[in-house]
């Protein structure tokens, strides 16, 4: 079947491109670092062993959990304007990231930088205000959306404030904080977007059957035999916990959540979620390892802010996918 | 009658949304093997009832059995083995093929992983070949005409192998055509296996001649619960006094039953 042999594409096609920008990234950079000379030089070996392939690495699953996290709001809310974003967590990671530059302590315990705790810390409590809304209140998916733009808006609110009286260079650290970046991450510090990022995948490859179920519908799922507020609460916590742990470690990085499951959708019309939730993880994972690669090669010494890149470079790509499919029949 | 020929039993049944009242007091009793049609005008409640046996919305107050146990007691798989819900129209584009909507069916019996099992496949194929659907199993969802959707709908109803469906009003979008063969679809599933269904419609003579029983709903009360053909013999007052329209009785054709409408001369 032609339909068939099209995902097997899809998803070979995208194994392959992830592997290779696995394998080729870590090596491009200001100097091209090739195996064999690492052998012997201990300076490049440092270079890219505890730089270069913590940074790809981080790429890799900041962009996929990011991907499938936008996979999973767009299915549960029936919207496919969600985003990882939607319900707040980002501006509450950020909130909590600008409180920490405002007061002005830096550096780092155990390998952990206090920003990173900050932020981290920020985003659990917005999620605590989704928990609140999402089991105790029992609101349907239009109050929870609802709610999580007031968050955002009180949370961008009180950063302007912080902006307005943090003076022109903590200003500008938490601007840069905001624009979020893979740079600087180390592997202790992956470890905060890690263990989050597997419980995520672990109990949503699970559920993926009852994510299918979500997009007929509430009350053709609730016949099906879903328990509809509970599957959705559940999806709603573990993924943002997902994402509060991704935006601590490398800020909001914007665009891919909410393009990779629709591109994965638009070249795959009909799939399910668990292939595609594997298709949106290896096709966000590789965009923002390629997006940072380019982010800190295009203007040496310099970088550019991966979330000016991500946002340049994929746009118009997925316009022209927009533009370009016209997806009718699946044989 | 005997508790195991009863498919659904309503005892005092209330329901509001917020202070307004949609149901106040509704007792009936519908047998295995029946075929309901729920008729009534706009606003009678017949959806909320119907919505309340399917366990998606709570009751305010009274009792609801199915197959013997109170609905809201039944856990979500289980209870999609026993009952399954049609609603008139989907909450929003399905992005599946034919095929994968209806296998969504037997999500119900399926193990964590959701893989069909040779049995799924199967019910799946029967459940297709019973709508008329087979051909259209590879097209997506959103290309598909009113009539062809709606029998699709139903087919994912019926995948999911459970004695009793509930329908809201399956055809109230279709052309005459369309609507022949979605009933046709409906009965060909009644001489496969035991079914109850309950079906909401506002076509008065297919209902009477399409069900074994009328439930007629007029502000929330139940005006008529019985069989199709006491329904018939109190027709066409019951049809004023529900609609609050004039309703007159027309001979059918070749001694075939007499057919009601509203028609002012003929």
């Amino acid at each position: 079947m032609t339909h068939l042999n099209r995902l097997f594409a899809v998803v070979s096609g995208l194994a392959v491109v992830s592997l290779a920008a696995l394998i080729i990234c870590p090596m491009i950079g200001i100097v091209t670092i090739v195996p064999r000379e690492m052998i012997h030089d201990e300076n490049l070996r440092y270079v890219f062993l505890s730089m270069r392939l913590p940074r790809v690495l981080a790429a890799f699953c900041a962009g996929g959990g990011l991907a499938v996290a936008g996979m999973v709001y767009q299915a549960i809310f029936r919207n496919p304007l969600a985003d990882p974003y939607t319900l707040g967590v980002s501006s509450g990671a950020s909130l909590g990231a600008a409180l920490c530059i405002l007061a002005g302590v830096s550096g780092s315990v155990s390998g952990m930088s206090i920003i990173t705790a900050g932020a981290f810390a920020g985003a659990l409590a917005s999620i605590a205000v989704i928990y609140c809304f999402a089991w105790l209140r029992e609101a349907n998916s239009s109050t929870l959306l609802l709610a999580g733009v007031i968050v955002a808006t009180l949370c961008s609110g009180l950063i302007m404030f912080i902006h307005f009286i943090g003076g022109l260079h903590k200003s500008f650290h938490i601007l840069r904080w905001i624009m979020g970046g893979v740079d600087g991450v180390s592997y202790s510090l992956m470890v905060f977007m890690l263990i989050p990022l597997a419980a995520f995948i672990a109990v949503t490859s699970m559920l993926m059957p009852q994510l299918d179920q979500f997009l007929t519908g509430d009350s053709i799922a609730h016949s099906r035999g879903v328990n509809v507020r509970a599957s959705r609460n559940v999806f709603i916590s573990i993924t943002a916990v997902a994402v509060g742990g991704i935006v601590a470690v490398c800020g909001p990085i914007g665009f891919i959540g909410i393009i990779a499951p629709h591109a994965c959708r638009l070249l795959m019309p009909g799939v399910r979620h668990r292939l595609l939730a594997l298709c949106s993880f290896l096709l966000g994972g590789t965009f923002l390892i390629v997006a940072d690669t380019l982010a800190r090669t295009l203007v040496p010494p310099s970088e550019i802010p991966v979330g000016i890149i991500t946002a340049l470079l994929g746009g118009p790509c997925f316009l022209l996918l927009l533009f370009r499919r016209k997806s009718r029949l699946l044989v | 009658m005997n508790a195991h020929h009863v498919s659904i039993e309503l005892r005092e049944v209330h329901a509001a949304y917020d202070r307004y009242e949609v149901l106040a007091g509704i007792s009936l009793s519908i047998e295995k093997n029946s075929r309901w049609a729920v008729i009534g005008p706009n606003g009678a409640g017949k959806s909320t009832l119907i919505r309340i046996v399917a366990g998606l919305t709570k009751a305010s107050r009274g009792t609801v059995l199915v197959e013997g146990n109170r609905i809201k007691g039944y856990a979500a798989r289980n209870r999609a083995r026993i009952l399954a819900y049609m609603p008139q129209k989907p909450e929003g584009v399905i992005p599946y093929s034919v095929h994968d909507f209806v296998m969504l069916g037997r999500y119900c019996v399926m193990g964590l992983l959701g893989v069909p099992s040779r049995e799924d496949r199967e019910l799946v194929a029967d459940a297709m070949d019973i709508c008329d659907i087979r051909h259209l199993a590879m097209r997506l969802m959103s290309t598909l005409s009113g009539g062809e959707f709606q029998r699709v709908l139903l087919a994912g109803a019926v995948a999911q192998g459970a004695p009793l469906l509930l329908l809201d009003e399956p055809t109230t979008f279709l052309d005459p055509a369309h609507e022949r063969q979605f009933f046709e679809a409906l009965a060909r599933l009644h001489t496969r296996r035991e079914l109850t269904t309950v079906i909401i419609t506002h076509d008065i003579n297919s209902a009477l001649q399409r069900c074994t029983h009328i439930a007629a709903l007029r502000h929330g009360r139940l005006m008529f619960g019985g069989t199709a053909g006491e329904f018939r013999t109190r027709c066409p007052s019951i049809l004023r006094d529900l609609f609050s329209i004039d309703f007159s009785a027309f001979a059918g054709r070749d001694g075939g039953s007499t057919v009601f409408g509203t028609w002012e001369s003929l």
